[in-house]
């Protein structure tokens, strides 16, 4: 792959150029979430001696410092507060209309609103207080050098969806 | 010992747009319009400097900023020398921090600048490293770098609540495009009617072109000295900086402080801040530099800031309380929206204005001003920094 005005970059990963994050545990601790979103888990980390919930997850907690942290299930699915949906100046990756909406995780969910793109939905279909539920897609994989060894390390991330409504509810 | 006084004695902003020059060139524009200010202020009066510049890592592949800049404005820092990256509040991150240097007695004079080169020779790169401005794994991998569709939800939720109109937000664009349209180092230097700004293409709704300030190369300098220096070397009205504030309660979006998208928490508890710092109130505020990146962000800025009442910042902008003669006149430059928002700039740029409305000399002067006051949010409204001036040092 030719890289025009930086030859040096053929066939090379730029990492600074890459959007999503370094999932791999060779390059994070809160990997176990990445690898609880590969089977289709929303999760965060729980205080085991505060019970402090935080988002995103942590290493330490972020009220008493202890590193003694379980994952916990957050909800899957969440009513749109407000959305919009971007026409001109989306990112590179992404495409217009991109959807975005303030997401409510419902009264019993430690996390109360997120934020989220909305994929698989069609512009001009999404209203307010409409239900979306939480979705995983594949995003490309990356090299990692590991001693003389190079391995691709695969990667998702999330969203979220409209909850589609099936014929006979 | 009493405290020291800071005052700001100089300030110079380059043209602001699409800049045919590099981010060092800027720095210089800047530094040599704000040392033209005042006649006698040379390079070796200053002992120390903050550099203030985001995206200069990325698009100028230059870190350690500080040093570079120190170097081609031939200014020999001897009390600080250092980069500050808030993004658009680098500038008033500046200020403050030479303001409490000054005041502490570690540095006598300090130049705080800020510049960013944001277009790169293909124009997809700043869309793209926009990418890093927000808390990146979280908030930038919903695809969200440019910030409109973030302050879009804003709008609706304010619509929503309060029934602010599309027409109170384009007062925003229409007032600040007016005053901007004579300034020469604006970006955009046109006037805009409410039918223009009503008809604009579409962004992400319920913004449109004229809600949004655009992406802007620039730079900006200021001089903050301590009261003994500022009255050698300046012969004009003596500008205080009376306080200021910067509160950050959370980065990822998620985390929003307030109780919905329209309350910003976070905003209001630094203007409190200040407000306590400078002894003074909304009331006692003659002129604002508030931060109207968008539209939507004034209108709840003039909120939170208690220059009205919570809700009722949509009819407060369209009455005309931010024009001149109004309550309190904002962006009397042009702001954000007319004149462009180089990151680490902007705050600098706001606080040229201020000193030149407490000194008498602004182009749209608002007669008498006392106290005035500069805003700047940053990324995903994840931060706040307000500074307050004055003619008279907090007593």
């Amino acid at each position: 792959m030719e890289v025009t005005g930086i030859p040096l970059l053929s066939n090379k990963y730029p990492v600074t150029m890459d959007l999503w994050p370094l999932e791999a545990k060779e390059f994070n601790k809160i990997y176990e979430f990445y690898d609880n979103l590969k089977a289709g888990r929303f999760t965060t980390t729980k205080c085991k001696k505060c019970g402090h919930v935080a988002y995103p997850p942590r290493i330490i907690c972020p009220e008493c410092y202890s590193e003694e942290l379980d994952y916990i299930d957050l909800p899957k699915k969440g009513k749109v507060i407000v959305f919009t949906e971007q026409l001109r100046g989306v990112p590179l990756g992404f495409e217009a209309p991109l959807i975005h909406a303030w997401i409510d995780l419902g009264v019993g969910s430690p996390v109360k609103r997120i934020l989220s793109r909305i994929i698989n939905c069609p512009a001009g279909q999404l209203k307010e207080g409409d239900e979306v539920q939480f979705a995983v897609f594949n995003v490309p994989a990356h090299p990692i050098e590991i001693k003389k060894e190079t391995i691709t390390a695969e990667r998702v991330f999330f969203a979220f969806e409209p909850v589609v409504k099936k014929a006979n509810d | 010992m009493n405290k020291r006084n800071a005052c700001i004695i100089a300030a110079g902003v380059s043209v602001f747009g699409e800049r045919q020059a590099h981010l060092v060139d800027l720095f210089q524009e800047a530094a040599k319009r704000c040392l033209d200010d005042i006649p006698g202020l040379k390079p070796k009066d200053i002992d120390g400097l903050l550099v203030a510049t985001s995206l200069g890592g990325r698009t100028s592949t230059q870190v350690n900023t500080a040093p570079v800049v120190a170097e081609r404005l031939g200014i020999h820092p001897t009390s600080i020398c250092t980069r500050l990256d808030t993004l658009c509040a680098g500038g008033n991150s500046g200020i403050i921090l030479a303001t409490a240097l000054v005041e502490s007695g570690m540095s006598d004079v300090v130049m705080v600048t800020g510049a960013e080169k944001l277009y790169t020779p293909q124009r997809w790169e700043v869309f793209y490293s926009e990418l890093n401005v927000v808390d990146h794994d979280w908030d930038a991998t919903q695809g969200l770098g440019l910030p409109p569709p973030f302050f879009a939800l804003h709008a609706k939720e304010h619509m929503n609540r309060y029934g602010t109109t599309k027409e109170q937000l384009a007062a925003v664009s229409v007032t600040n495009y007016n005053f901007g349209a004579v300034n020469p180092n604006a970006q955009f230097q046109k006037k805009l009617t409410m039918e223009e700004a009503m008809s604009a293409m579409p962004i992400a709704a319920p913004l449109t072109l004229y809600d949004c300030c655009p992406i802007t190369d620039g730079g900006a300098a200021a001089v903050i000295a301590c009261e003994e220096k500022a009255k050698e070397l300046s012969d004009r009205p003596l500008v205080y900086i009376r306080g200021g504030a910067q509160v950050a309660l959370h980065s990822v979006s998620a985390n929003w402080p307030g109780e919905h998208l329209a309350d910003w928490a976070h905003l209001r508890l630094a203007a409190k801040k200040a407000y306590e710092k400078a002894k003074v109130g909304p009331d006692d505020i003659d002129v604002a530099q508030t931060h109207d990146c968008f539209t939507i962000s004034e209108v709840i800025e003039v909120e939170e800031f208690g220059f009205c009442k919570k809700g009722e910042g949509g009819p407060y902008v369209a009455s005309g309380q931010i024009n001149l003669g109004g309550k309190v006149p904002i962006n009397t430059d042009g702001g954000l929206l007319s004149c462009g928002h180089p990151f680490g700039a902007t705050g600098i740029r706001q606080s040229a204005e201020i000193l030149k409305q407490l000194q008498g000399r602004a182009t749209f002067q608002v007669q008498g001003a006392e106290i005035g006051l500069a805003h700047n949010l940053s990324a995903l409204c994840a931060e706040h920094t307000v500074v307050i001036y004055g003619r008279e040092p907090v007593k």
